[in-house]
């Protein structure tokens, strides 16, 4: 409750507030970040109108606007109010569909202000009674103008607004001149703010492009609504007015197409006239010459330069094996030489021996020993290699008599134990062939070689056709060849012997082979699992994105996949699309590769039918 | 639009989302609201979240925990040497800065704290996509009020580096309050708000000034030895205690038991929270025996006693240094986990006995969501610069005071415009004065904190009409940037203007 005031006091200002201070605030929520934008805009200081901001901006704006009086005002005849202007009543011809709901409500509060019928009546002027007052066009104008959706039909079709589109001719002289201001005027049916400008000669390609992209997809709000509102409200029947109502429909359809019509050829011709496009057209051709033109420069060159490399290549090819060539020629000639001079020397080297054991008499005493020696030096002569020959050449050339004999005799002795030696190696050899072919004999008859694999495969063969089959050996034999991985052709008497071989086996044999083919499947079996720990782990997968569907298939999707390939037989087109189409979940890769299997599976079981049926036949 | 907040923790991160002009917290892939702030390291893969905190019986050398308290910290830093000294994850020094040494592979590896952050943005990032279906980025990231400019700074890294968009940094107490909308939904007045957090290793208390919407710290005290683990440790070592005199064991020794004993002293307080008694069990803690305890909530609080004592004396302090009593505070706000416990929020309501004690929203949660909140605000504006974490404005300094009477005919000062109201202001009043006078009068003062009010101007009305009812005077009063104001009175029925202009001391 505030105090009453003495008689003596005015209102006074005793002394100054205390001077503000700087504070660090946190950076967040709704009044801080309006806080900072009102500070950035250095606008309105209040909290009330902090949500009519752009609004009181719009305000500032206000006090420079004036209003056109309408000269015509008072003659208006309010029965004609349709075909008159609102924004002339209003006195906003100078602004027209540029003025905001503010300037327009403002213009018509000054209005009403001079025009209201009461107050001329104060003013003393006669007024018309009822609704033939003009007065009448000023609340039809602001009833127009105040509801966005009447204005905007009043403004789509705004008489005052230029719908000619320049032609070609007009434009191909001075472009900028003649376009610049027709974009301008059109720009205001946008439904879109920022409109890019037409710009100039030196506009860059970005520009340019993002002009007539915009103009090219152009959103216009125009719209005709005003033209169905004729003889509406004459009709009575449902069916009438419904019928006016298609035909308004079609016909403001046909003057929208015909709206959009009219931008695409401006938008047309002036994409015809401009200098900027032909421009950029020309660089852009030009620089797709010269790419071209180093493209296919690069690529002669690489060309030739790969030329020259397999030329150099067979080149020094062609000389290494000259080389090569001319080397081993050599070298078989060298080895040619040295043979023959070994021959020769050899040749010597025995004919000496020969004489010094001839000079020696042949280290014997009778006739009999001599010829046994001679015979025995003739052995030396063949089998001593030439240094020992040489070397015993010179023991006898060097020595007695009796050194002679004995070095002679020592080399014969040694001559005859290799000799011993080396038929004792043969007869070895000879025997050791003999016992392996026996060997092989014994363990597969036949001498066909039977590997583990095909030995199991018997064995399942055998317990496959049991005694009393019709031409059975044939069958197993015809069997094992089928199925064998040795690629190894056998007949039935083969057969037969290996598998009386196999029954002769004893015990333990069997059990080797058991043991062997469960190391097999133990092989195989374990080579897998340490695979898993290594495997990559399995990822999460959003629903989308994923190409096919990689579960099994159930068997209701089975059923539907049949029955959709029933439905669509070979000739429909695009058969693939419908069948995935019937098939929930699965997509037309998915059904295709699906089809593939079960193909797959239905011939796999009809050759195993026939071939049942062949062999029962024989 | 939708965005992100995230609440990056010691031992926890909460991300929540802003869809729809709602903020809601998400569960990870794990169900879980809340996903612990703990990275493992194995051989092939990282693992983030209760998996890892779990898997940490078996991989402790592995396992990075608590990461963001070297966030950003030099090798030096006390606070580094400190959590080396704690974790059990190898701490070395490489250009002065730590690294974490990962033993996982072949070859010893070094992290950084910045990569173990960004592998738990990511993991927050995947579980606001998964909720979102989509591929938003912009996020809002709350870091602690003492976090220095380069921790900040690796923060934000982080976060970049796990492809976020971070539209802002703001601090867990503001988030908070965003997130029970104090001050956001009327612009005026002036209040003070508690902020009390107390987490899983830190307690930080915060005492905000809200004024015109805008939100300052006064005030601000964090210790970092003390939280949510404190209680468990306590816990923990009580179940020892009692699996000793039972059993004849000490586990204290065996460090993976006391890590299992921990486990499950975990969830025992956990469910104190909300039961009167919780049964804590481990399988073959030692030597192959199982244990058993039950443990009720009257054990717990006097276990805890002296913790619950520590955390709760700092408040008063603090609210002397900012010049306030406990009086003075408008709300309380309480978040981080361990402010779920009932004996913490009885003391805090004894100490506050008429003050609204805000727990609705889960305290783990409250402060992701503020973030969410204030990245719904940020997402979608343009020419959003890299703002500064504080940013200062003009504040007023003293209360603009009106002086009038009450029914008894003392004096008394009615708050025009309190005084740390950001400029520039306008507040409106409508002051009212007895019918049967014809002229009023206002005696505008202006009062510096508890001083005596000196008075600046008083505004005379005249050649009022005297009447039954009361004059209700409009009272306009406006303070621009440098301080000065203008008080403009208008007398609603004869529409009698008074304007005055009182300027700033310079």
């Amino acid at each position: 409750m505030l105090l009453e005031a003495r008689d003596d006091e005015e209102t006074v200002v005793f002394t100054t507030t205390a001077a503000s201070v700087q504070v660090q605030v946190e950076p967040v929520g709704r009044w801080y970040e309006a806080y900072v934008k009102r500070r950035n805009r250095s606008t309105s200081t209040s909290f009330q109108e902090l949500e009519e901001e752009e609004e009181s901006s719009e305000e500032e704006e206000d006090e420079e606007f004036q209003l056109e009086e309408y000269p015509m005002l008072r003659t208006l005849d309010p029965k004609d109010w349709k075909n008159q202007d609102h924004y002339a009543v209003l006195g906003l011809v100078h602004l027209r569909y540029k003025a905001t709901q503010k300037q327009i409500k403002a213009a018509h509060k000054s209005i009403v202000l001079k025009h209201h019928p009461d107050k001329r009546k104060a003013a003393g002027e006669q007024i018309v009674e009822g609704d033939n007052d003009y007065f009448t066009c000023i609340t039809k104008a602001i009833e127009i103008l105040s509801d966005p959706v009447k204005r905007r039909a009043f403004d789509s079709v705004d008489p005052t607004f230029d719908n000619a589109v320049p032609s070609k001719s007009e434009g191909k002289e001075n472009f900028f001149e003649v376009f610049t201001s027709v974009f301008d005027r059109n720009a205001r049916w946008s439904s879109k703010k920022h409109v890019p400008k037409l710009g100039t000669m030196e506009s860059t390609f970005e520009d340019v492009d993002n002009f007539y992209s915009f103009w090219y997809n152009f959103d216009s709000w125009r719209e005709f609504l005003t033209w169905m509102k004729r003889k509406k409200r004459r009709l009575n029947g449902k069916h009438e007015r419904r019928w006016i109502e298609k035909q308004n429909r079609a016909s403001r359809a046909q003057r929208k197409k015909e709206e959009m019509n009219r931008i695409r050829t401006l938008v047309d011709t002036a994409y015809g006239c401009d200098p900027r496009i032909k421009k950029f057209k020309e660089e852009e051709k030009a620089r797709k010459e010269s790419e071209k033109k180093a493209k296919a420069d690069a690529k002669k060159r690489e060309q030739e330069e790969k030329e020259r490399a397999r030329q150099a290549e067979l080149e020094a090819a062609r000389l290494l094996k000259e080389k090569e060539e001319e080397e081993a020629k050599q070298a078989a000639q060298q080895a040619k030489k040295e043979k023959e001079i070994q021959k020769k020397a050899i040749k010597k080297e025995r004919q000496k021996l020969r004489t010094t054991c001839k000079n020696w008499n042949y280290f014997a005493d009778n006739e009999a020993d001599s010829v046994k020696m001679m015979e025995e030096v003739e052995k030396l002569c063949d089998r001593l290699e030439l240094i020992s020959l040489q070397s015993l050449n010179e023991i006898l050339a060097s020595g007695s008599k009796d050194d002679s004999k004995a070095a002679v005799e020592k080399q014969v002795q040694e001559v005859n134990a290799q000799l011993q030696r080396e038929r004792e190696a043969e007869v070895q050899a000879r025997q050791a062939a003999r016992s392996a072919e026996q060997a092989s004999g014994g363990g597969g008859g036949g001498g066909k070689g039977w590997n583990e694999d095909d030995l199991q495969l018997l064995i399942k063969a055998v317990n496959l056709f049991p005694a009393g089959t019709n031409a059975r050996w044939e069958v197993i034999a015809n069997y094992m060849n089928l199925h064998s991985t040795s690629g190894m052709k056998r007949n039935a008497k083969d057969v037969i012997n290996k598998a009386k071989n196999l029954q002769r086996l004893d015990p333990l044999q069997k059990d080797e082979i058991n043991r062997k083919a469960f190391e097999k499947f133990k092989k195989e079996h374990t080579s897998v699992a340490p695979t898993v720990d290594n495997a990559v782990p399995s990822e999460r997968f959003d629903a989308s994105g994923t190409d096919g569907n990689t579960a099994a298939w159930t068997t209701e999707e089975q059923k539907l996949l049949e029955q959709a390939l029933k439905t669509y037989p070979v000739s429909t087109p695009e058969r693939w699309e419908k069948i995935a189409a019937a098939v929930p979940g699965r997509s037309k890769k998915d059904c295709m590769k699906r089809y593939k299997e079960l193909v797959e599976m239905v011939k796999a079981k009809k050759a195993a039918q026939e071939q049942v049926a062949a062999k029962s036949k024989k | 639009m939708a965005a992100i907040g995230v609440h990056f923790g010691y031992t926890c991160a909460c991300v929540a989302i802003f869809k729809d002009g709602r903020a809601d917290v998400v569960a990870n892939d794990a169900g879980d609201r809340v996903t612990p702030a703990v990275v493992a390291y194995r051989d092939t893969e990282q693992i983030v979240g209760i998996a890892a905190k779990q898997g940490r019986v078996r991989n402790a050398a592995n396992t990075v925990v608590k990461v963001k308290q070297v966030l950003g910290r030099s090798f030096d830093d006390p606070e580094t040497q400190a959590h080396k000294a704690q974790t059990k994850c190898q701490v070395v020094n490489k250009e002065e800065k730590p690294y974490y040494e990962i033993t996982a592979g072949e070859h010893p590896e070094y992290v950084a704290p910045e990569d173990a952050a960004k592998l738990i943005f990511h993991k927050m990032k995947e579980t606001a996509q998964s909720a979102l279906g989509s591929d938003v980025t912009e996020a809002v990231i709350t870091v602690p009020f003492e976090f220095a400019h380069a921790q900040k700074r690796a923060l934000r890294e982080a976060a970049e580096a796990a492809g976020f968009h971070v539209l802002r940094l703001i601090h867990e107490p503001a988030a908070a309050l965003l997130a029970y909308n104090i001050g956001q939904d009327c612009s005026s007045g002036r209040s003070h708000v508690l902020v009390y957090k107390l987490g899983g290793t830190s307690l930080s208390v915060t005492v905000l000034q809200v004024s015109g919407g805008i939100f300052r710290v006064l005030n601000t005290h964090t210790d970092h030895s003390i939280g949510g683990e404190s209680f468990t440790q306590a816990l923990a070592q009580y179940l020892a205690t009692e699996f000793k005199r039972t059993f004849k064991h000490d586990v204290s020794s065996n460090a993976r038991a006391m890590l299992k004993l921990m486990n499950g002293a975990d969830m025992a307080k956990h469910s104190l929270s909300s039961l009167g008694s919780a049964n804590c069990f481990v399988d073959s803690l030692h030597d192959g025996i199982d244990f058993e305890c039950n443990v009720s909530r009257a054990r717990f609080e006097l276990l805890c006693s002296s913790l619950f004592n520590k955390n709760i004396q700092p408040i008063r302090p603090l609210l002397e240094k900012a010049g306030l009593s406990t009086s003075n505070i408008n709300k309380v706000v309480l978040c981080g986990g361990s402010a779920r416990i009932p004996r913490l929020q009885q003391m805090i309501r004894e100490m506050f006995p008429d003050v609204e004690l805000l727990s609705s929203a889960p305290p783990d949660e409250v402060i992701a969501v503020g973030a969410a909140l204030e990245a719904g605000l940020l997402v979608g504006r343009d020419g959003l610069v890299p703002e500064e974490e504080s940013v200062t404005v003009d504040v007023s300094t003293t209360d603009i005071l009106v002086k009038e009477v009450d029914e008894s005919g003392a004096e008394v000062f009615t708050v025009l415009l309190p005084s740390g109201t950001p400029l520039p202001a306008r507040r409106h009043h409508t002051l009212s004065g007895e019918g049967k006078h014809s002229s009023l009068r206002l005696e505008i003062y202006q009062r510096n904190v508890m001083e005596q009010p000196e008075q600046l101007a008083k505004i005379i009305l005249r050649d009022l009409q005297p009447s039954e009812k009361n004059h209700d005077i409009d009272t306009v009063v406006t303070m621009k940037r440098d301080g000065s104001v203008h008080v403009s009175c208008v007398e609603q029925n004869s529409g009698r203007p008074e304007v005055i202009t009182i300027a700033a001391a310079s």
